[in-house]
């Protein structure tokens, strides 16, 4: 399946994304999107970027910070790989 | 001055930075990034202070903490609530988030804002947020180049975005700040309210534009003290900064209610019938407020 990094927000609201073709079964998809789920209490960081990954249609929103081990060098590439998307 | 420069080392473990520099030993210091931040987190500093008394970011002294060098190729920078986090930039269309004294004094204005009205950081409140923030940060720069009104250029950012014609922001002409940009396009800022955009409250939305509908109430700012004329912190800047410490200034404020303290605050300082008090008005007026 192919996943897709979307980031938003920042000094300038740019949109940048990367996308890359992964192994994974929907049981491991489902669990890691469950561990790298952002806290939805925390305050909003002012000019931060904001993170999501996109499987198919569904955008989830994700806290990088939270990516476990096995998964640091997927995400790695993911974040190296991201460009800005251009507006029509 | 109370500071702290960390480098981060191109890794986002804000715990695990090296503490670089600090005010206390002042030893020297040969990162340009930061040598950048020192410079621009003094000048911020002495600008709350000498014009306004202000004791740092909370008013009691607090330590300004500055991170550098966060994450590899990072193109931001961001105030976290306890501190200052800025990237080296992409190399391609920005360079370091600490190359210009603007970004420096905008995210520690973040810092002000939160202690004092800490305005929602979305729709209409949170692009009141930004714009006390570029306001701020174009002031502190403005006072550091010993610019008046009509030397400034009135950019932010624009040695931080590659390229001569290129900057991140225009308080004189939002919607000019970069044109034709071969990654970005245009500058989506509006300088008036009937071009204000309505967005989503999302992250992708800009959280209801608070980056994009921000030109507007900079745009107000800027008309202000142009016509007041002279140095921008002289008059402009304190009724800015009243309105930004004025217990009155509700969380969700709108850009009507921002318009009204300063009317109300130019009224207090200068006079009714003071050219200061025309000069906001024509001010809000331009940016059909």
């Amino acid at each position: 399946m192919k996943i897709k990094l979307i980031r938003t927000g920042g000094f300038i609201p740019v949109i940048k994304a990367a996308e890359i073709e992964v192994s994974l079964t929907d049981k491991e998809l489902d669990r890691l999107l469950e561990i790298i789920r952002p806290d939805p209490s925390a305050p909003k960081i002012k000019d931060g970027n904001s993170y999501e990954l996109t499987v198919g249609s569904n955008r989830t929103p994700i806290d990088l910070e939270k990516v476990p081990d096995e998964y640091k060098t997927l995400f790695s590439k993911l974040k190296s790989d991201l460009k800005i998307i251009k507006k029509s | 001055m109370l500071m702290e420069v960390y480098d981060c080392r191109q890794k986002t473990d804000l715990a695990g930075a090296t503490l670089l520099w600090d005010s206390g030993t002042n030893q020297k210091i040969t990162s340009l990034a930061g040598k950048n931040v020192i410079k621009g987190g003094r000048a911020s500093w002495d600008f709350y202070s000498q014009l306004f008394g202000r004791n740092s970011i909370d008013n009691k002294g607090m330590l300004i903490r500055q991170y550098i060098h966060y994450d590899r190729g990072m193109d931001n920078a961001y105030w976290d609530g306890r501190r200052m986090v800025y990237g080296d930039g992409d190399g391609t269309v920005f360079t370091s988030f600490t190359s210009d004294i603007d970004i420096i004094g905008h995210e520690l204005t973040h810092g002000v804002m939160e202690n004092e009205a800490n305005l929602d950081y979305e729709n209409e409140a949170g692009a009141l947020n930004e714009s006390f923030s570029d306001i701020f940060g174009i002031m502190i720069k403005q006072k550091f180049n010993n610019q008046d009104v009509i030397k400034s250029n009135w950019l932010i950012g624009e040695r931080v975005m590659i390229g001569p014609k290129y900057a991140l922001r225009s308080l004189k002409a939002p919607g000019t700040a970069y044109l034709n940009h071969p990654e970005l396009g245009d500058d989506p800022q509006p300088p008036t309210m009937d071009k204000y955009q309505n967005m989503p409250n999302t992250p992708s939305g800009d959280w209801g534009g608070v980056h994009i509908n921000s030109g507007i109430p900079n745009f107000a700012f800027y008309v202000a003290a142009y016509n007041m004329g002279g140095y921008s912190w002289e008059k402009a800047g304190r009724i800015w900064y009243a309105v930004l410490t004025d217990p009155n200034l509700a969380q969700n404020a709108k850009f009507s209610d921002v318009k009204n303290l300063t009317i109300m605050h130019a009224e207090k300082i200068f006079g009714i019938n003071s050219p200061e008090v025309k000069a906001v008005n024509q001010g809000w007026s331009e940016a059909k407020v």
